[in-house]
């Protein structure tokens, strides 16, 4: 278990020094309709509410199925999209509402790496150039140190200095994402946003990549959130994880706990349909099969929006009551009214909630929610 | 007899560039009622293999050779329209992407009535009502109003249900299944999984499961074949390949694989990169990436063969069996010593 000695420690160091802070975010899409006059019908919450923070130096991991906003909630951080509500806190300076020039300095402090190595480098334009436009945008040298610069960068993600003059096409899925991790790298930023960044690559190649992130994170103190839909790939790198259902968080705990005693019957269910690479462990336990798929966020199920799905579904609660994040301490909450007595669970105990931390929430938590 | 039986496969395809040998030499069987998985990487020729069995590849530009002999019919000879009735009938193939596999313009029910009709003499009102008993047998609730949904109406995995659906139609004896849940999410693929399982126990189909998800592999196939560069390296029953890897290249899969029962620090790595298929490597093609190479791999291609206390075991590499059994040994200790 040295794994999880090193990260706990890795979380203490830093603890106190928040280099982002999310606050409420939500993310409204309007649904219009008419030409002229487009009139306002309804709103498609694709995030709705969602808190936490990332230490310096940590890797937080954030994973969900498609459609729940991961990627909505990346953008706002980012500011590539506006959020509707609710604030964020970059190095301790709001950035909710900046201008676009206000904005453009702190840009250098955060970067985002890309899914589809494909579609993410301009097919027209050299490896060079993509690398240091963002040097140049941020007029950080001069055409010889840049170059100099790049040649560098390439080096470090394991591509050859000379590769500086060809084009994407020329470079395998894996090489091209090393080159977004290099145009990522080049301002020197303090946060890179993951937005997927293995999940379209093969197993091998995928092995690749994320060694090379936690390398980079080792040697330049680099912070991640990282987001996939891969359980598997979540737990390796991350210290953290939050997991998000349909535009609101339904857990947020250090890594091994979330895997070892996850909290919200989501994050349970999610963990049993990991498949494990071991026949005789594998088709021995029972998945819990969730039925049904993740309702629309235009028109999500009231108060618990996992009710509908939920294994432990009661009747005149989840549906009345919206559950608030309770805390089960060192950072672990789950925002679930029947949260899980252990794990595994078999599917009898999973249906038949105990109801222990069906009271008051005050009662659960020392701290008021949130509190990541 | 085998239900399956594929000798020898070779495919070529005639480029631009050169001849792409996307499968050289496929050899595997598949039993009654079993499922065979065929794991590898993008570009090994796993879903090509599929295809020429079914005789889906553009035969102007293809070179096939070899045998595969379904219920001792050789479905790479056999006759155009003979080969259209065995598929859809007796053979049946789901596709990996569920919305490009259906058509847009039509309403499923619709697209499973032509199916239903296409293969047996029926009135379009029995042919509705089979379409309707598949949709519930999939799990898709309220079938009866659903059925006169179009495809963007359902979701990727209901689209999937469906594709299971139509390709169950006339009760296969084989189920080509081609990266059936790449596609969906953990808990869609669960869906999906136990639904393939439970239909399989019904009806008693053979499938085979093409798949790079060595997970997947592990909780649903009984043999496993692994192949590498349009060739297959390890063919294996599904305990024996996990327990006890015979191939450098499997080692590299598994080690490669991030996983929730077992903690590892740093994922081992295949250097490099899958070869070209234009101009594979010589001898072993796996030699150039492999950490263990010797001057054997370089110049002799290994044969796929028995090793020596497991006759059900198949694999192709020069390295001796003790080193292997070491390493493999070694393999699994890493991964399993640390199971907290």
């Amino acid at each position: 278990m040295e794994a999880s000695v090193s990260s706990n420690d890795r979380s203490r160091i830093t603890s106190g020094d928040e280099l982002l802070v999310v606050e409420d975010l939500k993310k409204h899409f309007p649904v219009t309709r008419g030409i002229v006059f487009q009139k306002e019908v309804a709103s498609v919450k694709a995030v709705d509410g969602v808190s936490f923070t990332v230490r310096s130096g940590e890797t937080l991991g954030v994973v969900g199925e498609s459609g729940c906003g991961k990627s909505t909630m990346a953008r706002c951080v980012m500011r590539l999209l506006d959020p509707t509500g609710g604030k964020v806190i970059f190095d301790g300076r709001d950035i909710t509402n900046l201008s676009r020039a206000d904005m453009r300095p702190i840009r250098r402090e955060l970067m985002m790496i890309f899914q589809d190595p494909f579609a993410s480098l301009n097919a027209r334009k050299r490896v060079g150039f993509i690398i240091a436009e963002a040097l140049e945008v941020h007029k950080m040298g001069t055409a010889g140190e840049n170059k100099r610069r790049v040649q560098e960068l390439l080096e470090v993600v394991g591509l050859n200095p000379e590769h500086y003059n060809r084009f994407p096409h020329e470079f395998s899925g894996g090489q091209r994402q090393r080159i977004g991790v290099a145009r990522a790298l080049a301002v020197n930023p303090k946060l890179i946003v993951c937005d997927e960044p293995v999940s379209a690559l093969d197993v091998s190649v995928q092995a690749q990549i994320l060694n090379l992130l936690k390398d980079l994170q080792d040697q330049f103190g680099l912070t991640y959130i990282f987001i996939a839909h891969d359980l598997n790939v979540v737990r390796h790198i991350s210290d953290r994880v939050l997991v998000m259902y349909l535009g609101k968080v339904a857990e947020t705990a250090q890594r091994d706990q979330l895997y070892t005693e996850p909290k919200h019957p989501y994050t349970g269910a999610l963990l049993s349909a990991v498949p494990i690479p071991n026949p005789a462990q594998g088709r021995a336990r029972k998945p819990i099969v969730l039925q049904g798929d993740v309702p629309s966020p235009l028109n999500p199920p009231s108060a618990c929006n996992f009710h509908p799905r939920c294994p432990r579904f009661q009747e005149g609660h989840c549906d009345v009551e919206p559950p608030q994040l309770y805390s089960f301490g060192e950072g672990h909450v789950a925002a679930c009214h029947y949260p899980l007595e252990g794990w595994p669970l078999s599917e009898e105990e999973m249906r038949r909630p105990s109801g222990r931390a069906a009271t008051a929430p005050s009662e659960q938590s020392a701290e008021p929610t949130p509190t990541t | 007899m085998a239900l399956l039986e594929v000798n020898d496969l070779k495919t070529y395809f005639r480029t631009d560039d050169g001849i792409v040998k996307a499968v050289d030499g496929v050899n595997f069987t598949v039993e009654k009622g079993k499922t065979l998985g065929i794991v590898g990487e993008s570009g090994c020729g796993k879903s090509v293999t599929c295809l020429t069995m079914m005789g889906l590849n553009n035969r102007r530009n293809t070179i096939t050779s070899g045998e595969a002999l379904f219920k001792g019919e050789d479905l790479l000879t056999m006759k155009p329209s003979k080969l259209r009735d065995v598929r859809g009938n007796d053979i049946a193939m789901i596709f990996q992407d569920p919305m490009t596999s259906l058509n847009p313009v039509h309403t499923i029910g619709r697209q499973l009535v032509e199916a239903i009709q296409l293969h047996r003499d029926v009135t379009t009102k029995a042919a509705k009502t089979r379409a309707l008993e598949l949709l519930k047998a999939v799990g898709i609730p309220r079938a009866d109003r659903r059925i006169g949904d179009y495809p963007h109406q359902f979701s990727g995995g209901m689209r999937q249900r469906v594709m299971i659906a139509m390709a169950l139609i006339n009760d296969p004896d084989l189920l080509i299944a081609d990266e059936p849940t790449t596609a969906l999410d953990v808990t869609t693929q669960a869906q999906i999984l136990e639904l393939m399982n439970r239909l399989q126990r019904e009806f008693g189909s053979a499938i085979i499961l093409v798949t790079h998800d060595l997970g997947v592999v592990a909780e649903t196939a009984d043999d496993v074949v692994v192949m590498y560069a349009a060739r297959v390296v390890e063919n294996a029953p599904v305990e024996n390949l996990f327990n006890r890897p015979h191939m450098p290249y499997t080692w590299g899969l598994l080690g490669s694989l991030p996983r929730l029962d077992a903690d590892m620090e740093r994922l081992t790595q295949i250097p490099g990169q899958p070869p070209s298929l234009l101009n594979p490597p010589r001898g072993c093609r796996f030699h150039p990436r492999c950490p263990y190479v010797m001057n054997v791999c370089k110049e002799k291609e290994p044969e796929l063969q028995p090793i020596s206390n497991d006759p059900a075991h198949l694999q192709a590499c020069h390295l001796d069996e003790q080193t292997k059994d070491r390493e493999a040994a070694k393999l699994l200790a890493g991964t399993l010593a640390e199971v907290s």
